[in-house]
C-alpha cells in the first residue's frame, strides 16, 4: 500500500566499522556527518555497535542521535564485495548538534549502487556518435579533447575554448577540483569567456561589499545566537539553510540563547528574545515558522520587485536622522572622503526626508510606517544607550536581483553605517547557497566596473556564434541559465551543425580521423563542440560531444568551508567512484599534461609552461599546491582583514582529518611570534580588507525605472503578474540526485507556481491544476499551488526542476556594472491549462507549505 | 540540536504529549521478533472525520494516531477509504506530532506529514516520511486492528526491536 518501499529495521554497525567524517555535500550549513562502512554480512549488537548508542532503548527525543531509513544504503566496492553505508548527523558539530534537514538527512541515498536510483551515473568517457553516446577509452578522450583544445588555441585564438564550471564547495567538491579547474583554464588555456556554474560571467556575485572592504562571509554561527536582531533580506533562510535556521536562528526567536548573550554582551547591556525582519516579496516559510514562534517579533516587509537599494537607502536615512550611528567609528573605521558621495547619493541629505521616505514609499510599496519600525529594529540602540546588535544576512533575492551591484552595496553600507560588522551578535553579508571552496590563479577581471570590469557574458558569447569549445562542469545550463529556452535553441543549433558535418558519410572512429574531422568542422561550419563534465548526463549533455564523467561526493578527498562560520573541515573518500569516473581535478590534469606533452613535442616552451604544474599525484598535493596562491598568511588576530576570506594555507588533509567535526576557520593565519595556526571566528573587527584598512563607501544610483528587457511588459495587458522565482526545500539545484530518489519526486513531481486566491479565482484556478506561465521569452507548463505566499498580482515558481525550467522565462539582462543576472524578476501572463496530470497528483501533497498553525 | 529548543518543545507541547502519552493502551502487548501483534484500536462506527484517536502500537512505548481524513487517503480502509494511522513519533527527531486538518505537524522544527499521502513530508526537515500503521477492518463489527508498520519508527533500529 505504500507509495515508497519502506523498511521497519536497519543494520547495525559493528564496533569495528570504518568510520569516516564528512560535511553534508549539500546546502550553505554545511552540517557535520559521520560516515560508517561495514561489511554487508556482519552486524554490531544493540549493545555493542560503533555508534556507542544503546539501541536496545527507545531513543530520546531530540538526543542528536538519528539513525532512519534515508541513512542507509548498500554499497558495492571495486573489490567486488557489497557494505552496508550509514551516514548520520554528527552531533558533536556545533554546526548542526545532531540536527538535519531533508536534503542531508538522504545523503546515504544518493550513493552510488549498481542496482539501485543511482545506477545510472556515468562510469565512463562518451563520445557522440551517429545514434548517440558509445563509450571510448580515457586515452582516446584526453587526445581527443586536448588535441582539438591546443589546435583551437593555436588557430583561433585562447577566446575560442569558453567554459561554464562551478566554483564552490559541498557537492561540486572544493578546493582540489577548484584549484585543478583554476590552473587548466585561467592559468593554462587563458581564455577571457569563463563562467560560473549558476551564471553567465565570471564574476563575484558580492562585488558591490567585497570593493567596500568587506568579504561577505564575515559572522560566525554564535552571532545568529547572540544578535538582537536578524535581517533576512531576500534570504529564506528555513528553507534554504535549514539547519542554520533551526539551530541558530530560532533557539535566539524562542529566547534560548539569553544566557549565551548574557555571557558575552557588556555589563548591564540588555538581553533579550531575538528580533526577526524578513524582507521578501513572499509570505515564505521562514516569515510562518518565525511568526509561528513569536509574530510580534517577526517583521515582514514586502517590497516591489528590484526595488531594494531604495528601501536600504531609506533605512539608513532613518538611522542617519536618529543619529543611530556611531561618529567615532565611522571617522576612524571609515573613508569619510568617500562617505561625502554615499551622503549626497544614498541618503540624499539635499532631499527633505519626507520628501525622500515618499518618493522611497512609492517606489518600494513598503511604507513609511514599516521602514521607521525596520530601522528602529535594526539600529536604534537599546535601553541604557548600548548599540544594537544586528545581524543581516541576504542572498539570492538580492545578489539576483535588478542592479546587483547597488542592491548589495546599499545593504553592506547600511550595516556599516549603523556599526552591526565585526562585534558579537552582528555580520552582513550572504547566508549562501552551497558551501565554499575557492582557490584559483587570477581571474581576467578582478572587480566591477569601478575595479576594472565588466566581466564578458559568456551566454551572449556562445549564443551568439563566439568560441570552438564550450566545456559546461558539473552545471546544466538548460535549465540553470537565464533566458535559457533562447539559450538552449542556440546551443542546440551549434551542437547539431558540427553533428551533422561530422556525420557526413559516418562519424570516424579513430581519434586522429575524429580529430581532424572535427577541425575541418570549425573551419567549415559555426558548430559548436561542447564537452559536458558531470556525475549524471543532463539536459545539457544531450547535445554534448563529449562527456567525461566525474566522481561524487565521497569518492574523492575533499575540503570546503560552509558559509555562516567559514569552518574548513575534511570531506572524506568512503568509497569508489563508479566505473572509471575520476575527481574533476584529475580530469582537467589529464588534459592539461597531454597539451603540456604536444606543446614540447612542437619545441613551444612558452604554452607548455603554460600547462605545466598539474602532476599531482593525490588530492593532499593538490590542495597543498593551492593554498600557495594565498601568500603570506604571517598576520597577528589584527590583521585579518589583510587575509584572503578562505585562505587555509598551512593546512593539511592529515591535520583536518584530526580535527574532525572541529575544524578551523578560515582565513587561516600563522602567528607572527609562534608560527602557530589560528583560525578567525568574525571578521573586521579592527580594520576593513582595503589598502588603508577603511571601509569605503559608495553612492548608489537613483532609481530610474526598470531595463528595456522588462520595461517591455510594464503596460501589456497579456502580461499582468510580476513573476519571482525560489527554491523548494526538499530538493537540490537541478535536482540530478533528487529526481532519481522516490520520495523527492513524489513530493515535487513538477515545476511548480504559487499564486494568490484573489488571482487564482479570476483564472479559474484551483490547487492541483496545471498552468502555463509565458512570455515573449518563452514558457514553463506547472503544478498550481494556490495560497497567500504571494501577494495579489505577483506570482511564484520554483526557479527549475528536471522536468521543466522557469528560466525560459526571464530576461537577458545583467547588471552592466558586474554582469549579475537578474533571475528573480520578469512579468508573465498565466493560463489554465487544459487536463490535470494524474499520475502526480495522486502521490503529491497538495497541502500549503507555508501554513504550520495547528489552532 | 539546542537546549532551548528542547525546552521550548516541552513547554509548547505538553498538551499533546499529555494527551498521547498517558492513559492509553491498557493491553500490553509484548514486542514480538516475528511478526507484528494484532491490536484491536477502534471502531469505524465511532470516528468522526479529523478527530484523531490516540493509542499505542506495536508496543507501549510507539505512541500512534488513528484518524479518519473525510477524503480518500493512501492505504486508507473504510468505504471511503479514508481511515489511516501513523505513528506520532516526528521521524526528525522523534517530537511528537500533532493531527491537523489532514496532517502531523511537529513544533520542533516545523515538519509537517500529509496522512493522505503515506506521511509525506511536504514540509519540513524529516527526510524520512512517517511511519503508517497497517490497518484492517473488520466489516462485520466495524472493529479496526493495527497489524503492522510500514516505515521505521523513530528512535529504534527495529520497530519490534526493544529489550
Amino acid at each position: 500500500m505504500s507509495l515508497t518501499k519502506r523498511k521497519d529495521t536497519l543494520p547495525i554497525p559493528p564496533v569495528d566499522a570504518e568510520r569516516y567524517t564528512t560535511v553534508c555535500q549539500y546546502c550553505s550549513a554545511g552540517c557535520g556527518y559521520n560516515v560508517f562502512v561495514w561489511p554487508e554480512k556482519r552486524s554490531g549488537t544493540a549493545k555493542s555497535n560503533a555508534f556507542h548508542v544503546d539501541l536496545s532503548k527507545q531513543g530520546d527525543i531530540m538526543s542528536g542521535f538519528s539513525y532512519t531509513e534515508t541513512m542507509h544504503n548498500v554499497i558495492t566496492r571495486k573489490n567486488g564485495n557489497r557494505y552496508n553505508l550509514a551516514i548520520i548527523p554528527a552531533k558533536e558539530s556545533r554546526i548542526n548538534k545532531g540536527d538535519y534537514s531533508i536534503r542531508g538527512g538522504t545523503n546515504a541515498l544518493t550513493a552510488y549502487t549498481p542496482t539501485g536510483v543511482t545506477k545510472d551515473r556515468l562510469k565512463y568517457p562518451l563520445l557522440r556518435k551517429e545514434n548517440g553516446f558509445v563509450a571510448i577509452s580515457w586515452d582516446h578522450a584526453v587526445e581527443i579533447i586536448a588535441t582539438l583544445t591546443k589546435k583551437s588555441m593555436d588557430k583561433y585564438g585562447a577566446d575560442s575554448v569558453a567554459m561554464k564550471f562551478y566554483d564552490h564547495g559541498s557537492s561540486g567538491l572544493g578546493f582540489e577540483d577548484n584549484w585543478g579547474a583554476g590552473k587548466f583554464f585561467l592559468t593554462g588555456v587563458k581564455t577571457q569567456y569563463l563562467s560560473i556554474h549558476n551564471r553567465p560571467a565570471y564574476n563575484s556575485e558580492v562585488w558591490g561589499s567585497r570593493e567596500r572592504g568587506m568579504h561577505e562571509l564575515n559572522y560566525d554561527v554564535d552571532d545568529a545566537r547572540l544578535a538582537d536582531t536578524i535581517v533576512l533580506w531576500g534570504a529564506n533562510a528555513y528553507e534554504g539553510a535549514t539547519i542554520f535556521y533551526t539551530e541558530h536562528i530560532m533557539p535566539n526567536l524562542q529566547g534560548g540563547s539569553i544566557d549565551e548573550k548574557k555571557r558575552e554582551f557588556a555589563s548591564g547591556e540588555p538581553a533579550d528574545e531575538g528580533r526577526i525582519v524578513i524582507i521578501d516579496p513572499r509570505k515564505n516559510a521562514t516569515t510562518t515558522v518565525s511568526q509561528d514562534i513569536s509574530a510580534e517579533r517577526v517583521l515582514h516587509l514586502r517590497p516591489n520587485l528590484g526595488t531594494d537599494w531604495i528601501l536600504a537607502n531609506a533605512l539608513a536615512r532613518i538611522a542617519w536622522e536618529n543619529k543611530w550611528y556611531d561618529n567615532d567609528y565611522l571617522q576612524k573605521r571609515t573613508d569619510m572622503k568617500t562617505f561625502e558621495d554615499y551622503k549626497s547619493k544614498s541618503l540624499e541629505l539635499a532631499k527633505s526626508l519626507s520628501a525622500f521616505l515618499a518618493d522611497a514609499e512609492k517606489i518600494t510599496g513598503v511604507s513609511r510606517k514599516e521602514m521607521e519600525e525596520a530601522a528602529a529594529w535594526i539600529a536604534k540602540p537599546k535601553a541604557g544607550g548600548f548599540k544594537r546588535r544586528t545581524l543581516t544576512l541576504y542572498e539570492k533575492g538580492i545578489i539576483w536581483n535588478m542592479k546587483n551591484y547597488d542592491q548589495v552595496a546599499a545593504i553592506a553600507q547600511l550595516n556599516v553605517l549603523t556599526h552591526n560588522v565585526g562585534r558579537p551578535g552582528t555580520g552582513c553579508g550572504r547566508l549562501g547557497g552551497h558551501q565554499e571552496g575557492y582557490v584559483r590563479p587570477g581571474a581576467p577581471t578582478p572587480g566591477s566596473i569601478y575595479a576594472g570590469g565588466p566581466p564578458k557574458n559568456v551566454d551572449k558569447y556562445v549564443t551568439g556564434g563566439g568560441g570552438k569549445i564550450y566545456w559546461v562542469g558539473a552545471t546544466d545550463p538548460y535549465l540553470s541559465t537565464p533566458n535559457s529556452k533562447f539559450f538552449k535553441k542556440s546551443v542546440k543549433k551549434r551542437a547539431t551543425d558540427l553533428l551533422d558535418y561530422l556525420d557526413n558519410g559516418g562519424i570516424p572512429s579513430d581519434p586522429k580521423a575524429y580529430i581532424a574531422k572535427v577541425l575541418e568542422a570549425f573551419e567549415k561550419t559555426d558548430g559548436l563542440f561542447m564537452v559536458v563534465q558531470d556525475i549524471y548526463k543532463t539536459h545539457t549533455s544531450e547535445d554534448a560531444m563529449l562527456i567525461l564523467p566525474a566522481a561524487g561526493w565521497g569518492e574523492a578527498v575533499d575540503t570546503s568551508i560552509n558559509c555562516h562560520s567559514r569552518l574548513l573541515r575534511i570531506y572524506d573518500k568512503f568509497m569508489d567512484a563508479p566505473g572509471e569516473a575520476l575527481p574533476d581535478w584529475k580530469i582537467l590534469a589529464l588534459v592539461g599534461n597531454k597539451i603540456k606533452a604536444l606543446y614540447t613535442a612542437d619545441g613551444n616552451k612558452e604554452m607548455a609552461a603554460r600547462f605545466s604544474g598539474m602532476e599531482w599525484k593525490t588530492d593532499a598535493e593538490v590542495f597543498a599546491d593551492g593554498a600557495q596562491e594565498f601568500g603570506d598568511n604571517r598576520a597577528t588576530e589584527a590583521e585579518e582583514a589583510r587575509l584572503s576570506a578562505e585562505c587555509y594555507k598551512g593546512v593539511t588533509h592529515e591535520m583536518l582529518r584530526k580535527l574532525g567535526n572541529e575544524g578551523i576557520q578560515t582565513p587561516v593565519r600563522q602567528d607572527p611570534a609562534t608560527g602557530k595556526l589560528f583560525g578567525t571566528k568574525r571578521r573586521y573587527q579592527h580594520t576593513f580588507a582595503s589598502k588603508d584598512g577603511l571601509f569605503k563607501w559608495y553612492g548608489t544610483d537613483a532609481w530610474t525605472g526598470y531595463p528595456a528587457e522588462i520595461a517591455k511588459y510594464l503596460d501589456n495587458p497579456t502580461y499582468p503578474y510580476w513573476f519571482t522565482t525560489g527554491r523548494s526545500q526538499h530538493v537540490w539545484q537541478t535536482m540530478y540526485h533528487d529526481k532519481r530518489i522516490p520520495e523527492k519526486l513524489m513530493t515535487v513531481p513538477l515545476p511548480y507556481l504559487e499564486i494568490h486566491p484573489d488571482d487564482a479565482s479570476k483564472l479559474s484556478l484551483n490547487t492541483g491544476d496545471m498552468a502555463e506561465v509565458f512570455n515573449e521569452e518563452g514558457s514553463c507548463l506547472a503544478l498550481v499551488y494556490v495560497n497567500d505566499a504571494t501577494k495579489p498580482g505577483l506570482v511564484f515558481g520554483i526557479m527549475f526542476h528536471a522536468k521543466g525550467t522557469m528560466n525560459n522565462l526571464t530576461s537577458s539582462y545583467t547588471d552592466p556594472k558586474t554582469t549579475i543576472p537578474w533571475y528573480k524578476g520578469t512579468k508573465v501572463g498565466v493560463k489554465k491549462y487544459y487536463g490535470k496530470l494524474d499520475d502526480a497528483i495522486k502521490t503529491v501533497s497538495l497541502l500549503s507549505n507555508n501554513d504550520f498553525r495547528t489552532q | 540540536m539546542s537546549d532551548i529548543s528542547r525546552r521550548k518543545f516541552l513547554q509548547t507541547t505538553s498538551a499533546s504529549a499529555l494527551l498521547l502519552f498517558s492513559g492509553l493502551g491498557r493491553e500490553s502487548q509484548a514486542a514480538s521478533v516475528q511478526s507484528y501483534p494484532s491490536k484491536k484500536i477502534g471502531n469505524i462506527k465511532n470516528l468522526k472525520v479529523n478527530e484523531p484517536l490516540a493509542f499505542n502500537y506495536p508496543d507501549n512505548n510507539s505512541p500512534c494516531v488513528l484518524v479518519n481524513v473525510g477524503k480518500e487517503a493512501s492505504g486508507g480502509i473504510g468505504q471511503g477509504k479514508s481511515v489511516v494511522s501513523f505513528s506520532t513519533r516526528c521521524t526528525h527527531m522523534g517530537c511528537p506530532l500533532t493531527y491537523n486538518n489532514g496532517r502531523l505537524v511537529c513544533k520542533c522544527h516545523y515538519s509537517m506529514f500529509d496522512v493522505s499521502r503515506n506521511g509525506q513530508t511536504y514540509q519540513g526537515l524529516a527526510s524520512q516520511w512517517v511511519a503508517q500503521v497497517v490497518l484492517r477492518l473488520d466489516a462485520a463489527t466495524g472493529n479496526i486492528y493495527a497489524e503492522g508498520v510500514e516505515g521505521l519508527i523513530y528512535g529504534r533500529i527495529g520497530n519490534l526491536k526493544l529489550s
